[in-house]
């Protein structure tokens, strides 16, 4: 019987995100952007649904005069990807077995 | 359900794990500012302190107080590349520490061996006024490395730690230098930590500082 895999991690996007997220510290929206090739108002869109669930820290300052957004990965958002990724180890172990 | 929203097969989503994880990872570029301007440095303050020991002239000040000045631009540099990063990795703290620790060590050390000369220098007068001669041992020799063993530590640590080779092997470098140096005149010791400072740092900043420009210059022609 196979676990559900995390609504929230199992959309391209978000899962992008999350995935830059947990192997640095911290990166500015514009990296992420920059990274998933995403356009700025759905990234918005799914940083906030991050967010909510509690998997991400947003931190919004000013540098330079310009605003500036940080995303940072919380501990829930760790353990989170962490069991979303053995889901998906043990999925497909499994099936390949099959 | 939008493009943004898609759910994904098992496989996409290790895939794209995969992907973003190498992403991250390939992110940040070393300007090489700081350890060229360090290698450099080093270098000709060695090689200007054997021009004096050689020529047997002396400067109306240490020429080692240059590290001290260098680290004025050190602080602009760091700053400078603090802000133009977009993204702040695990290993960027580490690597923080591990350099600061090494100023701390370095700092630590010129006491210490200040602090020796001086203790050095009564016993010193008095086996020449005993035995009619200075003494055949001379504590600066020793000097080299002891500074080599630390410029070593660091860089090498680096250099593994980024899988930057020659970084790696500039460290090594400093270490077998730092063997030799045990052996040789202070002559030779002082051409050694040249070699050591272009190799471990100035050799390495100049190859960081020309894959941060084509790294920049792709990054500049997928914005475009």
């Amino acid at each position: 019987m196979f676990k559900d895999l995390d609504p929230i991690l199992h959309s391209q996007l978000r899962l992008a995100v999350i995935s830059i997220l947990i192997s640095v510290k911290e990166a500015e929206f514009t990296f992420l952007k920059e990274k998933t090739n995403a356009t700025a108002g759905n990234l918005s869109v799914q940083i906030q649904k991050l967010k909510d669930a509690g998997y991400i820290d947003v931190i919004k300052q000013f540098k330079d005069n310009y605003p500036q957004t940080i995303c940072r990965i919380t501990r829930q958002g760790i353990n989170a990807f962490e069991d979303y990724v053995k889901s998906l180890q043990t999925y497909l172990g499994q099936k390949i077995d099959l | 359900m939008s493009e943004y929203e898609k759910q994904l097969t098992e496989k996409e989503s290790l895939a794209l794990i995969t992907q973003m994880i190498n992403k991250a990872k390939d992110s940040y570029h070393d300007t090489g500012t700081g350890a060229m301007m360090w290698g450099a440095v080093i270098a000709i303050c060695s090689l200007v302190k054997l021009s004096e020991v050689h020529f047997d002239y002396r400067l109306p000040f240490d020429i080692y107080l240059l590290t001290l000045l260098a680290v004025i631009p050190q602080i602009f540099i760091t700053i400078r590349e603090k802000r133009e990063r977009k993204v702040k990795s695990y290993d960027d703290t580490f690597m923080d520490y591990l350099w600061l620790g090494f100023g701390i060590c370095i700092f630590l050390m010129i006491f210490i061996i200040n602090s020796i000369f001086h203790a050095l220098q009564p016993m010193a007068a008095e086996y020449k006024s005993l035995a009619g001669q200075s003494s055949s041992f001379n504590l600066s020799e020793f000097i080299a490395p002891l500074f080599l063993i630390l410029y070593g530590m660091p860089t090498f640590v680096t250099g593994a730690a980024c899988k930057f080779k020659p970084m790696l092997w500039g460290g090594l470098l400093c270490w077998a230098c730092c063997l030799i140096a045990i052996f040789t005149t202070i002559k030779i010791d002082l051409l050694l930590t040249a070699l050591s400072a272009v190799a471990a740092w100035f050799i390495p900043g100049l190859i960081m500082e020309k894959e941060y420009r084509l790294y920049k210059k792709q990054q500049i022609l997928l914005n475009v």
